[in-house]
């Protein structure tokens, strides 16, 4: 069974259709690259996966749950798929570790010490065991990134899902985050990228998307995409992107 | 008429009853309209299409009619309407939790929403149910914001109990118009009073501002 299914998913806001009846598995140890111009429904794809937006048409399966089925159901698929923002989104009023142990503490109800303890393990892996005690305002682009990546994976997600993570942070500050997101690739993390770094998309994918008008209009590997890219609406995007 | 300080010290177990049931209608009024107003606030801000409406329509109610008004009809239209009979202390301390309550609601709905949505977002994709979002993540960094804005709701509040002289209710505002009536040092009496709101007033701002400097505001 695959982690993530969409059977003719569609996704409207108002009259405008953002997914029109996309069917895509995703397995387990995929990293799967989502390009395409804005306004193609690649950050809406991502986000119906773990309810965020809400689908207005077909099915769409993770970890064999329906999104349709909200309430409990939807939060056992969201703990299943963690999420990492453009905008960082970390909570101010905590730090780096509290931040990493909110999840543990109040979705999974550990106790604070084990929380704590597993935080700092997860900071130590992402580079910032030292800066534990900082609040976010305190962190550059990049740290903060990184925090949130370890607050996702705190929760213990089966699927890792990226949303623009690159995108707000300066060049240098970018490498950093795609870095820890190179390793946790090798680990063997389901992951699902919205992103425009070519680079990362063609070393650590295994598939790549390019998206239009709300359709998968190319599905393949990476490298054989990018080195010959198999329309010309593609060939055209990785031209602007590069 | 000369001016005579020296009769201050006279009427001023008077006055301190007088500004003991101000401080009463307005405790009692803030703490329930800080009650309603949380409610009426939250109802517009994530309540459903009926939920928000309610909400909107008693604050559109109370927003737009003066303050007078409301006790008045309070005292005077409720029983009719309805046969129940309240006391002026009762009815006082109602006005002000209806009428306090309805600012404090857009207090409170402004400082949620302007919490940004992403962390919300970022509570819901871990699992959290909404009013763990709410309880836990929203709802301490609009606390934060909510405090400037809504200690000048305290302050407006206090001032307002002087205007339930118009029912009788023996507050500081209507203590000194009656020790008034019977010796006319206006100059005195209403400086007096003046000083006394001055202290009310200025105490809670200390005590604002005590809060506001213990808590960072984000």
């Amino acid at each position: 069974m695959s982690i993530i299914e969409f059977h003719q998913t569609s996704k409207h806001f108002g009259d405008l259709k953002v997914l029109d009846e996309v069917d895509l598995s995703i397995e387990q140890g995929e990293v799967v690259v989502l390009i395409g111009p804005s306004g193609s429904g690649k950050s809406t794809l991502l986000r119906c996966i773990n309810g965020l937006e809400q689908i207005t048409g077909g099915d769409l399966i993770v970890d064999g749950i329906s999104v349709r089925e909200g309430g409990r159901q939807l939060r056992r698929i969201r703990q299943e798929a963690g999420m990492v923002f453009q905008q960082f989104n970390l909570f101010p009023q905590m730090t780096a570790l509290q931040n990493v142990a909110f999840g543990p503490r109040k979705v999974r109800g550990l106790g604070r010490a084990e929380a704590e303890a597993q935080a700092l393990e997860l900071l130590d892996k992402v580079g910032l065991k030292e800066r534990a005690h900082h609040v976010p305002s305190a962190l550059s682009g990049g740290q903060q990134q990184r925090v949130a990546i370890a607050r996702a994976l705190a929760v213990r997600p089966k699927v890792m899902l990226f949303d623009e993570p690159t995108s707000a942070l300066d060049p240098e500050l970018k490498q950093e985050v795609l870095t820890v997101m190179r390793q946790l690739a090798q680990e063997g993390m389901t992951m699902v990228v919205v992103t425009h770094e070519m680079g990362f998309a063609r070393q650590v994918g295994t598939r790549l998307i390019f998206m239009e008008h709300g359709k998968i209009s190319v599905d393949g590997n990476p490298v054989e995409v990018i080195t010959n890219p198999p329309s010309d609406r593609l060939k055209d995007f990785l031209q602007h992107v590069e | 008429m000369e001016i005579d300080w020296s009769v201050i010290p006279g009427f001023l177990p008077q006055l301190a009853a007088g500004a003991r049931v101000t401080i009463l209608i307005a405790l009692a009024g803030l703490v329930g309209g800080t009650i309603l107003g949380l409610i009426a606030g939250l109802m517009r801000a994530y309540g459903g299409r009926v939920l928000n409406a309610i909400a909107f329509i008693y604050i559109e109610l109370i927003r737009g009619t003066p303050i007078v008004v409301q006790v008045m009809f309070l005292y005077f239209a409720m029983p009719v309407l309805t046969g129940l009979r309240v006391d002026p202390m009762t009815a006082a301390i109602l006005a002000i939790v209806v009428n306090a309550g309805a600012y404090i609601a857009e207090i409170v709905r402004g400082a949620f929403l302007s919490i940004p949505r992403g962390l919300t977002e970022a509570g819901l994709a871990m699992g959290l149910p909404q009013w763990k979002v709410l309880t836990h993540i929203v709802g301490p960094l609009a606390f934060r914001r909510l405090i400037p804005p809504l200690g000048n709701q305290f302050i407006v509040s206090l001032k307002d109990t002087s205007l339930f002289i118009v029912i009788g209710v023996g507050e500081l505002t209507r203590t000194g118009q009656e020790i008034m009536a019977s010796n006319f040092r206006a100059v005195e009496i209403w400086t007096a009073v003046a000083v006394i709101y001055l202290i009310l007033t200025g105490t809670l701002t200390a005590i604002l501002r005590l809060i506001e400097n213990r808590m960072r505001i984000l």
